[in-house]
């Protein structure tokens, strides 16, 4: 049977409070997900008040300073701070996005850090993402072609074409989206999930690749593709403002038509 | 199969000594967004309908049965009780029945942008609110008024 | 709190286990099916809907007269069918998503079997409504 409450060892329990700095005018609490495999303990969340006058204003500028100032034992990815390599991908009051584009005003009340549902901890905010780039992996994201290219130039695609790529060539698989969906928590070991899916589509609709058939039947399948309820909770998340769920819908109708 | 994910969740302490990772909450912090319980709320009443399609078929097998099993079920659905289940099983049916509509449009290709998901949503509870109530009441009132005449009239 | 673990089991690339046991080669049909069955089902459930209006406290004489006739009999039939091979799908889908290990394959058997018999149990009481209509008028 699914789970639908979090396995015991998972249950988040009250962790520590930082106070703010005294003199500290504008201060908001961020109340962070914390666990490290030294503990021996479940997860809790440790409270941080900040004072927001002195940090930058985005969620990743205030763990950052968390990190820096008050507390350097949390962790968590982090890289580009400009919402383009996608390391800083957790969930930020309820919803996944990138700590580095979510500003801090946005968020009414305290700021709830959690890292991305449904994943195995690492440490702190950081899970593990072993079977989500397997799946990248296992719909051979690469240009499959039979035909030789042109000798004297590039392989040669239409405006019209390349336009159809637009919407999927942007992801930065922070799987935001896949770690966002009901469907990819409780089947994500047969589910690929949106990221991997809009992925597969970027294939499967680029004129220069030759295996479009290979690429559909290697989804034609109720769980690798199937498994998509169009709970749309993936278009929702991408803090890239893609389209995960029309993509999926876009092969879910190239299945039917090469059906007949 | 399971055991697949399963195996993600075994780390090391630092002192090399294997432990099992915990698993980040989903449903327990994701935030409440409508578009995602209009989704799960298709799927319970797709439940109840099919329940109360259940019942349906009993009904008619009583009817079909003869006259004796047609009155203990007319007796279930005169009653109140039976009266209030039947109202809430049609009123699933016609959320079901919007929530349908709106997954064949997506899956026709059309109102998939994130601006008119959400604005689609709140139409679909305002269409299935305005409807069941309609439904609801047009049949209490005619059945108010059927129910005392169908026993005199056409028997013979 | 005891969080140890004795030994590692799975030691199978990410990449093999990802892949799983490759495409299962089926999927569209039973997409297709809940999605046709639902078309269908918009205006069957139209024209019952006007029906329960009508039927509504009705004696014995007069629900056997209505289902006697070819017409009502072919759309409760249609109705019925529908209704119990879109709930059948529907319903294999929650199994799908939420029962696994050693329930999966009986509970889905369950479900089929389910709505199949419910089903069945309907056309044979228009059925018998029909030939009750037949009975009468002779």
């Amino acid at each position: 049977m699914v789970e639908f409450s979090l396995p015991r060892n998972s249950v988040v329990g009250k962790g520590k409070t930082y106070p703010a700095p005294a003199g500290a005018k504008n201060v908001k609490t961020f109340r962070v997900y914390r666990w490290s495999p030294d503990d021996d303990n479940n997860p809790v969340v440790d409270s941080y008040e900040i004072d927001l006058d002195h940090i930058g204003p985005m969620v990743l500028d205030a763990i950052i300073h968390i990190k820096n100032d008050v507390d350097p034992t949390l962790t968590f990815r982090r890289s580009c701070r400009e919402g383009i390599c996608g390391s800083c991908a957790m969930n930020i009051d309820g919803e996944n996005t990138l700590a580095c584009l979510k500003p801090i005003k946005d968020v009414k009340g305290d700021v709830r850090i959690n890292p991305l549902p449904h994943m195995p901890i690492v440490k702190d905010l950081v899970s593990n993402l072993d079977a989500a780039y397997a799946q990248l992996r296992s719909i051979e994201p690469w240009m499959k072609s039979d035909s030789a290219p042109p000798p004297d130039s590039e392989r040669r695609q239409s405006i019209e074409e390349r336009a159809k790529l637009d919407g999927m060539w942007e992801c930065i698989l922070c799987f935001c989206c896949t770690t966002s969906c009901p469907s990819y928590w409780w089947n994500g070991d047969r589910y690929l999930g949106p990221s991997v899916l809009l992925a597969a589509y970027r294939w499967i609709i680029d004129s220069r690749d030759e295996h479009t058939g290979d690429r559909l039947d290697e989804l034609e399948d109720t769980f690798k593709l199937y498994a998509c309820r169009t709970i749309m909770n993936c278009t929702q998340a991408c803090p890239k403002g893609l389209n995960p769920a029309k993509a999926i819908g876009q092969i879910k109708e190239l299945q039917l038509e090469r059906k007949g | 199969m399971q055991d697949i994910r399963k195996a993600l969740f075994v780390g090391s302490r630092s002192d090399g000594k294997l432990i099992q990772r915990p698993m980040s909450p989903h449903l327990q912090v994701y935030r409440f967004r409508l578009s995602m319980f209009l989704s799960i709320l298709n799927r319970i009443t797709g439940v109840i309908a099919t329940g109360g399609a259940t019942l349906g078929v009993l009904w008619l097998s009583a009817a079909a049965k003869g006259p004796k099993s047609f009155d203990t079920a007319r007796k279930v659905t005169g009653n109140p009780l039976g009266k209030l289940v039947l109202a809430g099983w049609l009123t699933s049916v016609v959320y079901h029945t919007v929530g349908g509509i709106r997954h064949l449009m997506w899956d026709s290709g059309y109102r998939f942008e994130k601006e008119q998901i959400n604005k689609d949503g709140p139409v679909a509870v305002g269409v299935s609110a305005g409807v069941s109530v309609l439904l609801v009441a047009a049949l209490l009132i005619t059945c108010g008024r059927s129910g005392g005449r169908s026993k005199v009239g056409k028997a013979s | 709190m005891d969080s140890s673990v004795s030994h590692i089991k799975v030691m199978r690339s990410q990449l093999g286990r990802a892949r799983g046991l490759g495409a299962g080669g089926s999927g569209t049909e039973h997409w297709w099916a809940e999605r046709v069955s639902a078309a269908t089902l918009l205006p069957l459930s139209a024209w019952f809907v006007i029906q329960i209006f009508r039927l509504k406290g009705a004696s014995h004489d007069t629900v056997v007269k209505w289902g006697g006739k070819p017409v009502n009999a072919t759309m409760l039939t249609a109705l019925i069918i529908t209704t119990f091979h879109h709930a059948g799908v529907g319903l294999q889908v929650i199994v799908d998503d939420y029962v696994h290990g050693k329930l999966h394959k009986p509970t889905r058997i369950l479900v089929k079997a389910a709505t199949a018999l419910i089903g069945l149990l309907g056309v044979f009481s228009v059925i018998k409504l029909v030939i009750s209509g037949v009975s009468r008028k002779s």
